[in-house]
Formats: structure tokens, C-alpha cells, sequence
């Protein structure tokens, strides 16, 4: 069994890693521009001015130890620490030109642009039509031709379509794990965001779902820019096209994926991915 | 094998008898509160058998009948006191207590009798009883019937024949007759009659509130005054028509004589209902109990409450509690939300949770007297002055009514909903508002669309805790609305249907009411068991159906155990 898992994903590595010899971070168009972004739970600085940017429609990693910041930092992109309480940010993130952290932004559409999936999957107790309605509804689309439309187009793009096309008004609570994951992202889509952001989004599914999500992340880059936390570097190095590596709230190294894991600039880097620590 | 003690102690096993044993406890005391409620209450309608007997004390005789009700050990030297007779060397007697109706000839209709002192004791065939809309039941024998006060049919036999059952079957059919008429004219008085005097008082309100706006354009008054001539036309043919219908009902009454001898004329319109105890097979029994115990629970009270049903107060009971989960759940959903998601927590709001749950334990009377003076008086004052001038000085909300009563029940049971809704938020996984909001939800959207759903058998919860509460209350009713006897229900055919406004009965002031303040304790004790019975029946018929709502809820959002 483990035999062929390996195999599976060797081959998976050769067939993502095609187009990624000529990538480069000055060709890119970036989405997101992180500058000096500083954060503090209280008095505590979690993040210690990072610089960074997301290009556009790459899948970029996130790697490191527990605790090192990595899905903080996510979090930042569609401001969803402004849920905690005591949390303060100073620098800024530009989206298209923007800073996200200025007044004038309208959280709610700032979310609607950067979607976000979940370490667990969590569908709302409704049928699965209206888990991927729920953005719709929320901006207020209730024409039923273009909710079905939609929900069509968010499942298949999810490649959950044809498991729940018979069973679309049943409770989403009934899935699976590894389908309620893709039903997550098939929520988020569904209201077209720009950006993508998967905190380890497959760390709750078994083998063959994990997959299946990581398939689904290499469809879902031609339309949207992705970062994705992980603390499974096999994972990051199948699917992503930049990865960072952060150590306890820095920004160690960013650069393209393969570059980094074959030949890191950095000793700490190096270590890391060579497992000598975390 | 034999265990030491210290082992046996180690083992648990004290615990779990412990344990065990308190449970047990519980049980037997709520099985055996249930069955003494059950037992008294129901046992009152089975058709008990009459007894006649000849009673014998200090050298005077008489002839009684009547149900031996209750029966008690008295001690001999207290009776001896008393200046009784008592027959040598015995300690205790046995005292019954009779039930011998005819209030109106004998004057009470319950008598304590000395057991030893009865003597050929029988219980005859012939002994009919009969309920009446006055003076209680009577027992006695049939002699004969009068139609317009004329005889028309008699027999003197005490036995058993076929003349004596032909004239009670006459007599059962001039019953069934007047029940009938009866009917007729509850149905005129209370339904046509009732609406035109409703309407004719609305009207009044409406000229008044004419002339207090000083309205002085003739043709509206005018309008007014054609209505009323039309209603009161009306009026009039009722009015003939009833007094028909009265006539029909007082044509037959009945002779009979009572087991002492005395000749009584009773009307046939004054009589429910009217049986042979004795003559009753087992069949016959069980009919005529199942028809008591349904007219207890469908019909109106008679008699000072002491006969017939409680059907108003039932009705009371249910339409309060209605009325006062309608008011508290949203008032304390909306409390709750605010206090768990809105509010900064801090010093503030946790000032406010403990006098939230300090609030439930303040004593309901208080709450009474709150809603006396600030509902009723205050606020109903001021409703008064400002939308019902033309009623005054009459009050119309400035008055205790269901409204008021089911307000202040609200205000009792409001922090016991926002103490179970609060707690139903915080249950709420994070994992569900990040997901709504990362989907550009706002918190007002997250929290209408996910997290109160969510939290709906949370809610359900409290309401049920609610409804326990209030169901049972009784002492701040008595302030804000219940009354011994409504005239009309709360809810009727005459627009705007539910009156608010009006005062109601209730299952647990009945109890009280009847228990203590009817003119005939004896004859109310086992309504007191039978309406606490009936209260049990009626709070857990209104839990169990918001439970069936909560489970229906948390089934469909069990999303909870994430």
C-alpha cells in the first residue's frame, strides 16, 4: 500500500512540476503585497515585518514549525484576526493597489474577494445546494437560474459534482470528510473570489482524499491565486510554484518552490526541510 | 466470600447504592404524588352507590341516604365529651362521612356519622340521585311528574317494577328535553345575544369617541343610530324568542320524596343529570364516568365552581402560556444576542449576567405587585388615556387582564430564556461564524443565518423552562388577571377576537379557589385533586410539545458535536 502511495505521488510531482522551470518571481503579477506587516496578540508579537508578495494564479506555500506564524499570517490576508480579541496589526497588505487594513475597506467585500477554507471542514447544517448558495444569497442573488447555475459550476470546478449531483437538497452533514472539505471550497469559489487562501486544508482527510484536494488545487490555479498553509512539506512540494518557509514569525526564505527544496539559500531552511528540526 | 468493609467502601458499591437509592426516592415520591392526585381526583366521578340506613344516637332516630364519602377513627372519650352515647369499653369508633345531599331540604348536604349507630343499612334500587344547576345533588325517590303544574304521571312503589321504570324513563326524556331547550338558550344568550350586546357597546364607544373629538357632522351619529335600532330590533325577536324558549324549559317538574320521607317538587330545567346508582351495572358505570370526566374537562363551572368543568380555566391556562412564550422568546433572544455577541465582555456585562440570573430568583409575588403597578396601572393606565378615552371612566387595559398576566409571566421567565439561549451561543463552533463570514457575511448576516439557527434549540430549551415556570404560577396572577369566574372565554367569534384586555381563569387559582374559598369545601376537596391533576396533564401536554419542536430542531442542525 505504501509502495504504491509513493509511486502515486511521484508521479504526480512530474506531471505538476512541468511548467515550473521557467518561473521566476520578478515575471510574476502579484495579487497580494505584504509590506512590514507586524502583528501582536496584546503585547506579544506574533509576526516580526514580513515581506512578501502572491503572484497571481500560482499556488504559494507556506511552510514551517508549529507556531512559527504561518497560518497568522493567512489569516491577515482576508483580515480574519480581527476576530480575536487584542489582536493589532501595523504595516500593510496591498490587494490590487489597496491596502486591505485601510478604514475605508469594507471587510465583508474583502472576504467575498479572499476566500478562505478551513483546517476542518465546515459545512453549515444545510443541504448542500445551499452550503454553496450561502455566498449568493449573502450578496443577495436569489434568481434561482443563476443559484443553480452557480452551484453547478462551484461543484464541478470542486470536482464534487458528479458524487452529489442526485443529492443536492440532502444535509451536507451527511458527507464525508474528504467531501465536505471539497464542498468547503466549492462554497468558497462559488462567489468567485480573487484569491484563495487553504489553511491545511487536507490535515483532517485521510490519504485518498488529500489528494484528491491537491488535484483540485492544481485545477483551481488557472482561475485563482492560492496560498496555501501546510506542515506537510511532500504536500507543499507537489502543489505549490513559491513557497515560503517561516520560522518563528519571520519570513526565513521565499522563492520558487523547487529552488527552495533542492537548493535553499538558507541554513535554517535547509535544516528544516531536511527534517533536523520541527 | 466475604468482603471486608473497608474493601466494600473502596469498591464504589456504597456509592452507587447511594446513588441508586436517591433516585429511587425521587421516583416513589413523584409516582406516589401523581397516584394520591390521581386517586382522589378521579375517584370523585365514579357513581358511588347510596346507602340508606336508619341512624340511631342519644335515643333520637332519622332515616338517612347518601355515598359514604370518607371514613376515620375518632377516639371514645373525646365523643364522650361531647355528650354521645358511647357503649362501654370501646376506645375508638369509626366516624363516616356521608354525603346526603338535599342542601335544600336538610340543609348541609355532608354528615358525619358514628358507624356503630347505622343500622338496616340497604342500598336501594329506586334511589335515584340528581345533579342540579343549584343546591347540589339530591337523592331521593320518584313519585311523580307535572307538566304546567298539572300531574300528568305518578307511582308509589319503592320497588323495582315496570310502572315505576316506565315513569323514569318519562322522567329521562323530559331531562333529555330541557337539556336540549337549555342548549337552545345558552346558544342565544351567550352567542347572538352576546355579540349584539358586544356590538352594541362598541357603538356606544364610538358615539362617545364622536363626541369627545368633537365630531359634530350629524350623519356619522346617525349611522350610529340606525346600527343600534337595527341590533336592538334584532334584540327584541331574541328576546321573544327566549322568552318562549324559557317557558318550553320551566313547563315539567318532578315529585319525589327523599328517604326520610319529606315530598319535594323539583324543576325538570334545574336537572344535569339524573341516575339509579344502585341499579347501575359495571357498563353502565364506566359510561356514565367517562361522560362526567369529559363534561369536567369541556364544560363550564356551576355552582360557586364546586360542579361542572373547568373548561375556562384550561382554556386560560393554555392561551396565557401561549401568550407568554410569544412575548418572552424574542424579547430574550434578542437580550441574549446582544449580551453574548455584541456586548464588549468586561466588568459590565458580567454585572448584567448576574442580575439576570439573580432576576429569576426574585419571589413571583413580587413580580405581581411589579406588574400591578407598572403594567396595569401605569402602562394600562396611560394605554387608556391615550387610545380608549371614550370606555372611561370604565378602564379597558388599566384594569388586570390576560395581557398584563401574561407580560408579567414573561418578565418571571425572561432570564431563564437568555441564560439557555446565551449558553446555546457560546456553543456555537467558531469553525461555523469563520466560515460565514470568510464568505463575505457580514456578523448581523453570520448570526441570522447560521448562528441563530444554530442556536434555535437552545432557545427551545429555554421556552420549555419558561413554560415550566409560568405554567404553575399562580400568586402574581392573582394580582395582573385571574379571576374565580370569567364570563367569556378570551377568544371568541366578536372581532378582534382575542381580548387581551379581558380577565381569564386558571387551572392553578382554580385550585386554590376552589379548594378554599368555595361555600362547599366538602364537596369541592376532590375537585381540588382532580383540577391539580388536570394542571399536571396540561404543563406536561404544553412541555412535551415544545420538546417535539426542540428535538425537531436539533435535528436538523445537529452540526453541534464538531
Amino acid at each position: 500500500m505504501m509502495n504504491t502511495e509513493a509511486k502515486t505521488h511521484a508521479i504526480d510531482i512530474a506531471s505538476m512540476q512541468r511548467d515550473k522551470q521557467t518561473l521566476s518571481l520578478e515575471n510574476e503579477e502579484h495579487t497580494l503585497k505584504v509590506n512590514n506587516l507586524k502583528l501582536f496578540y496584546g503585547d506579544n508579537e506574533a509576526l516580526h515585518g514580513i515581506d512578501m508578495v502572491i503572484p497571481k494564479n500560482r499556488v504559494t506555500a507556506f511552510i514551517g514549525p508549529s507556531g512559527c506564524g504561518k497560518s497568522t499570517l493567512l489569516r491577515c490576508f482576508n483580515r480574519m484576526n480581527d476576530l480575536v480579541d487584542g489582536c493589532r496589526i501595523e504595516g500593510e497588505i496591498m490587494l490590487d493597489g489597496n491596502n486591505i487594513y485601510d478604514r475605508a475597506v469594507d471587510v465583508a467585500e474583502l472576504r467575498r474577494r479572499v476566500g478562505m477554507v478551513f483546517q476542518k471542514p465546515n459545512p453549515f447544517p444545510k443541504s448542500i445546494y445551499e452550503n454553496v448558495a450561502y455566498g449568493l444569497r449573502i450578496q443577495g442573488v436569489n434568481k434561482k437560474r443563476i443559484l443553480d447555475e452557480t452551484v453547478e459550476w462551484a461543484l464541478k470546478s470542486a470536482a464534487l459534482w458528479d458524487e452529489v449531483k442526485d443529492r443536492l437538497h440532502e444535509s451536507a452533514l451527511g458527507m464525508s470528510g474528504g467531501q465536505q472539505q471539497r464542498l468547503v471550497i466549492a462554497r468558497t469559489i462559488a462567489v468567485k473570489p480573487e484569491v484563495l487562501l487553504l489553511d491545511e486544508p487536507a490535515s483532517a482527510l485521510d490519504p485518498i482524499s488529500t489528494l484528491k484536494i491537491e488535484e483540485l488545487i492544481h485545477e483551481l490555479k488557472k482561475d485563482f491565486t492560492i496560498a496555501i498553509v501546510t506542515h506537510n512539506m511532500q504536500q507543499a512540494a507537489r502543489v505549490s510554484d513559491y513557497t515560503a518557509f517561516m520560522y518563528m514569525g519571520d519570513l526565513i526564505e521565499f522563492g520558487v518552490t523547487d529552488t527552495l527544496f533542492t537548493n535553499p539559500s538558507q541554513k535554517q531552511t535547509e535544516d528544516y526541510i531536511t527534517g533536523r528540526y520541527g | 466470600m466475604r468482603v471486608s468493609f473497608t474493601e466494600w467502601t473502596k469498591s464504589g458499591s456504597p456509592w452507587v447504592w447511594l446513588n441508586a437509592g436517591a433516585v429511587a426516592i425521587c421516583m416513589i415520591m413523584v409516582i406516589g404524588l401523581l397516584g394520591l392526585i390521581a386517586v382522589r381526583g378521579l375517584g370523585h366521578f365514579w357513581p358511588a352507590d347510596i346507602m340508606q340506613a336508619k341512624y340511631t344516637e342519644n335515643g333520637n332516630t332519622m332515616i338517612v341516604a347518601g355515598e359514604i364519602v370518607e371514613q376515620e377513627q375518632v377516639p371514645a372519650t373525646q365523643l364522650r365529651d361531647a355528650g354521645v352515647k358511647v357503649p362501654e369499653g370501646l376506645e375508638f369508633m369509626q366516624r363516616d362521612l356521608i354525603k346526603v345531599g338535599n342542601r335544600d331540604v336538610g340543609g348541609s348536604d355532608f354528615l358525619w356519622m358514628l358507624d356503630e349507630f347505622l343500622s338496616e343499612r340497604s342500598y336501594p334500587e329506586m334511589m335515584f340521585a340528581a345533579e342540579r344547576r343549584e343546591w347540589g345533588n339530591f337523592y331521593g325517590y320518584l313519585r311523580g311528574l307535572k307538566e304546567n303544574g298539572k300531574l300528568v304521571a305518578s307511582h308509589d312503589g319503592f320497588e323495582k317494577t315496570d310502572a315505576y321504570m316506565t315513569l323514569w324513563n318519562e322522567f329521562q326524556n323530559r331531562i333529555d328535553r330541557a337539556l336540549e331547550i337549555h342548549d337552545q338558550i345558552k346558544d342565544i344568550e351567550k352567542g347572538d345575544i352576546g355579540s349584539i350586546n358586544y356590538e352594541l357597546e362598541r357603538l356606544r364607544l364610538k358615539q362617545r369617541s364622536l363626541e369627545l373629538k368633537g365630531v359634530t357632522d350629524q350623519s356619522r351619529y346617525a349611522d350610529i343610530d340606525a346600527r343600534r335600532a337595527e341590533l336592538n330590533a334584532e334584540y327584541e325577536v331574541l328576546q321573544k324568542d327566549l322568552l318562549d324558549l324559557y317557558e318550553a324549559f320551566n313547563r315539567d317538574s318532578l315529585v319525589a320524596v327523599t328517604a326520610s320521607g319529606q315530598q319535594v317538587e323539583i324543576g325538570v330545567g334545574k336537572i344535569v343529570r339524573a341516575f339509579l346508582p344502585n341499579n347501575m351495572g359495571t357498563g353502565d358505570k364506566i359510561g356514565h364516568y367517562i361522560g362526567k370526566l369529559w363534561e369536567f374537562m369541556s364544560d363550564e363551572p356551576r355552582e360557586a365552581n364546586t360542579e361542572g368543568g373547568i373548561f375556562p380555566a384550561i382554556f386560560g391556562t393554555i392561551m396565557m402560556v401561549l401568550l407568554m412564550s410569544i412575548m418572552v422568546t424574542p424579547f430574550g433572544v434578542v437580550a441574549a444576542v446582544y449580551l453574548r455577541e455584541y456586548a464588549r465582555q468586561g466588568f459590565v456585562t458580567r454585572l448584567i449576567r448576574i442580575a439576570v440570573n439573580n432576576l429569576a430568583g426574585v419571589p413571583s409575588i413580587v413580580y405581581g405587585v411589579f406588574g400591578l403597578g407598572f403594567f396595569v396601572y401605569f402602562l394600562g393606565g396611560n394605554i387608556d388615556d391615550l387610545f380608549f378615552p371614550e370606555a372611561k371612566p370604565a378602564p379597558t387595559f388599566g384594569t388586570p387582564g390576560l395581557m398584563w398576566a401574561s407580560l408579567t409571566l414573561a418578565l418571571l421567565t425572561v432570564p431563564v430564556v437568555i441564560v439557555a439561549t446565551e449558553e446555546g451561543l457560546s456553543r456555537i463552533p467558531r469553525a461555523m461564524r469563520e466560515g460565514s463570514l470568510a464568505l463575505g457575511a457580514t456578523k448581523f448576516e453570520t448570526l441570522w443565518k447560521v448562528v441563530l439557527p444554530m442556536a434555535s434549540p437552545a432557545m427551545m430549551t429555554g421556552v420549555i423552562l419558561a413554560i415550566a415556570r409560568a405554567a404553575g404560577e399562580v400568586a402574581p396572577l392573582m394580582l395582573v388577571g385571574v379571576v374565580k369566574l370569567a364570563p367569556s372565554l378570551p377568544l371568541d367569534l366578536n372581532y378582534p377576537f382575542l381580548h387581551l384586555d379581558q380577565k381569564f381563569m386558571h387551572l392553578g387559582f382554580h385550585i386554590y379557589d376552589v379548594g378554599f374559598q368555595s361555600p362547599n369545601v366538602e364537596a369541592a376537596r376532590p375537585l381540588v385533586y382532580a383540577t391539580a391533576l388536570l394542571l399536571v396533564a396540561v404543563i406536561a401536554l404544553l412541555n412535551l410539545s415544545a420538546i417535539a419542536i426542540r428535538n425537531h430542531l436539533r435535528e436538523k442542525y445537529k452540526a453541534l458535536e464538531m
